[in-house]
């Protein structure tokens, strides 16, 4: 299956970026994202760093390279918050695999499709937030599916808006 | 083998990851004596330092974004809109001259609580020393409501220490950093502070809610709690201390999964999502603060003198109103004699011969005379022509004592030295 995706991917092309767009990207994500709430009066509506993630795993078509950017991504993220490390960090880590797996197999160039990936991945990754804390860790947390749902749309929105901005930093071979 | 890594080197890469990860959740999650899973509120030293590396590197872009904001915030406060600036001062002195009153009429208040607080071995913990601080950043999440503020061990901040704002309380220091810490908003739902319902005197435990509302769990249901009434800190949870404000009640919900139980929620006092400076309480004392005291003092001062100025007014405003009778004909009787002081005494004694005073003198009230009176009415025994009162050829008995044994009623002498006894004990009246 991966020597196809490989293969497939080899005839796709796979996209490469200057190192301080990987570098720095990432960062002013994350920046933003524990910053831009004080702006907007606490709207937490958004989730940078998981578009960021889906953005690279998408271009760069390789699950694992998604897995290990979500996993710090959300690593990061659980951080900076007073829960326990790791729940964001596998929410992101399977999001980041999945959007590494579907580039292998997709036309990822499409803005829609990639509007729409980046919204089953952000509702996804608040599942498995939830199944993790309420289901593995056995610990309370009240939840709101309508502010999830909301999350999502805004995360497509910022993905539309963000994708071909990044595009343009693209190294062309 | 190496055919079975490679074929499927993606998928365990993704597992070994999420391995990884399950495994440092798990030491991170104790059981409770209740049997329920918990986070441990301390953080492992592991733990502590992931946190420590995000934080150091997200305050510092932060801090810059956060001091760029103030400056173009402040450039246009400062400089460009300053119209209507004088008004708002003058109105400003108005309200610190009127709160400075106030705060001299309650402060005798205030130390007699200190006294009976005193009296019943109880500590009430004022604010002492606050820090202010400034809030740079948010945990970016929906399920954490933390904040950070740009001050920390560097300011001698500690764990649990309470942050306020002038309007209500905000949260308590979670965690402590170099130069930041960590804030928990009391809208997380992890929070937990002991509230008290003004007016009904409820008690609760304030937390908030998946929205980010606060609200007070675990009350019973009561009719009384109505919309509107004001939420204090209880101060027995060894964080808040007693008395600030922390909302007002926006309404009140059935617990769902309690059908005997409500949730009040809680419009917070503080502007929870519009953090700029906040206040940290770096001590507690069991008496105010010098400032505090200064304050207060000049307050009595300006009271005292206050006073003196109404008191003078008074004397003014009198003296101004003699004026006026002099000057005003109408208000006084040229012809009418003088008035002497002495003419009271000079109707006392009428074989004196001292002239009556012209002026009437006032109505003297007459008593109704009762139907059927008995020894508890006014003058009974006196009757209006001065007869008796007891039929004729019968002798006048005093009436029965009242808490007097039999014993102890003393003989009437009718000498000099004899002490009459009072009237109310003996049931007559005296002459």
């Amino acid at each position: 299956m991966s020597l196809l995706g490989a293969d497939y991917r080899r005839d796709m092309g796979v996209h490469s970026y200057p190192f301080l767009v990987y570098a720095l990207t990432p960062l002013a994500a994350l920046v933003l994202q524990a910053w831009l709430p004080r702006l907007v009066r606490g709207y937490t509506w958004f989730d940078l760093p998981l578009v960021v993630t889906v953005y690279f795993a998408l271009a760069r078509r390789n699950p694992i390279q998604g897995s290990l950017m979500g996993a710090g991504m959300g690593l990061f993220e659980d951080a900076l918050t007073h829960h326990a490390i790791g729940v964001n960090g596998i929410a992101k880590t399977v999001a980041g695999f999945l959007a590494g797996s579907v580039g292998v197999r997709i036309d990822v160039e499409n803005h829609t499709i990639r509007m729409m990936v980046t919204f089953v991945l952000s509702l996804l990754s608040s599942v498995i937030y939830f199944s993790i804390y309420r289901v593995l860790l056995g610990l309370s947390l009240e939840w709101s599916w309508l502010a999830e749902l909301m999350k999502a749309v805004v995360n497509s929105l910022i993905a539309m808006v963000l994708f071909p901005l990044l595009d343009r930093t693209q190294v062309r071979d | 083998m190496e055919s079975f890594f490679v074929r499927y080197r993606n998928l365990l890469v993704l597992l070994a990851i999420l391995l990884a990860q399950i495994i440092g959740l798990a030491m991170q999650v104790r059981r409770t004596d209740s049997g329920r899973n918990s986070l441990d509120p301390q953080d492992a030293p592991g733990v502590r330092l992931l946190r420590l590396w995000a934080d150091m590197v997200v305050t510092p872009p932060e801090r810059a974004f956060h001091a760029s904001r103030l400056g173009t915030v402040g450039l246009w406060q400062n400089y460009i809109d300053l119209r209507h600036i004088r008004e708002q001062n003058q109105d400003l002195q108005k309200t610190i001259d009127r709160l400075r009153l106030e705060q001299a009429s309650l402060l005798e208040d205030a130390k007699q609580g200190e006294r009976l607080q005193a009296l019943v071995d109880f500590q009430q913990k004022y604010i002492y020393k606050t820090l202010a601080a400034q809030a740079i950043g948010t945990s970016g999440s929906d399920s954490s409501r933390v904040f950070y503020i740009d001050k920390g061990a560097d300011y001698k901040l500690e764990r649990d220490m309470a942050v306020i704002t002038p309007d209500g309380i905000v949260g308590k220091v979670r965690d402590v950093f170099p130069h930041s810490a960590q804030v928990l908003a009391i809208n997380d739902q992890t929070s937990g502070a002991g509230v008290i319902l003004e007016t009904t005197r409820i008690r609760g435990i304030l937390r908030g809610n998946a929205a980010g509302r606060p609200q007070i769990v675990g009350i019973l249901k009561d009719d009384r709690i109505q919309p509107g009434e004001k939420v204090l800190t209880a101060g027995g949870d060894l964080v808040f201390p007693r008395g600030l404000p922390v909302g007002v009640v926006e309404k009140v919900v059935t617990d769902p999964d309690r059908d005997a139980f409500i949730d009040v929620i809680v419009k917070p006092a503080a502007h929870l999502d519009r953090l700029d400076e906040v206040l940290v309480i770096t001590s507690t004392e069991p008496r105010f603060p010098p400032e505090q005291q200064q304050d207060m003092a000049m307050s009595e001062m300006l009271k005292g003198a206050q006073a003196a100025a109404i008191s003078e007014a008074n004397k003014e405003q009198k003296k101004a109103s003699e004026v006026m009778a002099e000057r005003l004909p109408g208000l006084t009787d040229p012809n009418a004699p003088a008035a002497n002081p002495a003419s009271g005494q000079a109707t006392a004694q009428p074989g004196q011969g001292a002239t009556p005073p012209a002026t009437t003198p006032p109505p003297v009230p007459k008593l109704l005379h009762p139907q059927h009176p008995d020894r508890f009415t006014p003058a009974a025994a006196l009757p209006p022509n001065g007869e008796s009162s007891a039929p004729a050829g019968q002798e006048k008995k005093p009436a029965p004592k009242i808490g007097l044994k039999p014993e102890s009623k003393p003989e009437v002498k009718s000498g000099p030295k004899a002490n009459p006894p009072p009237a109310h004990a003996e049931g007559k009246t005296q002459p």
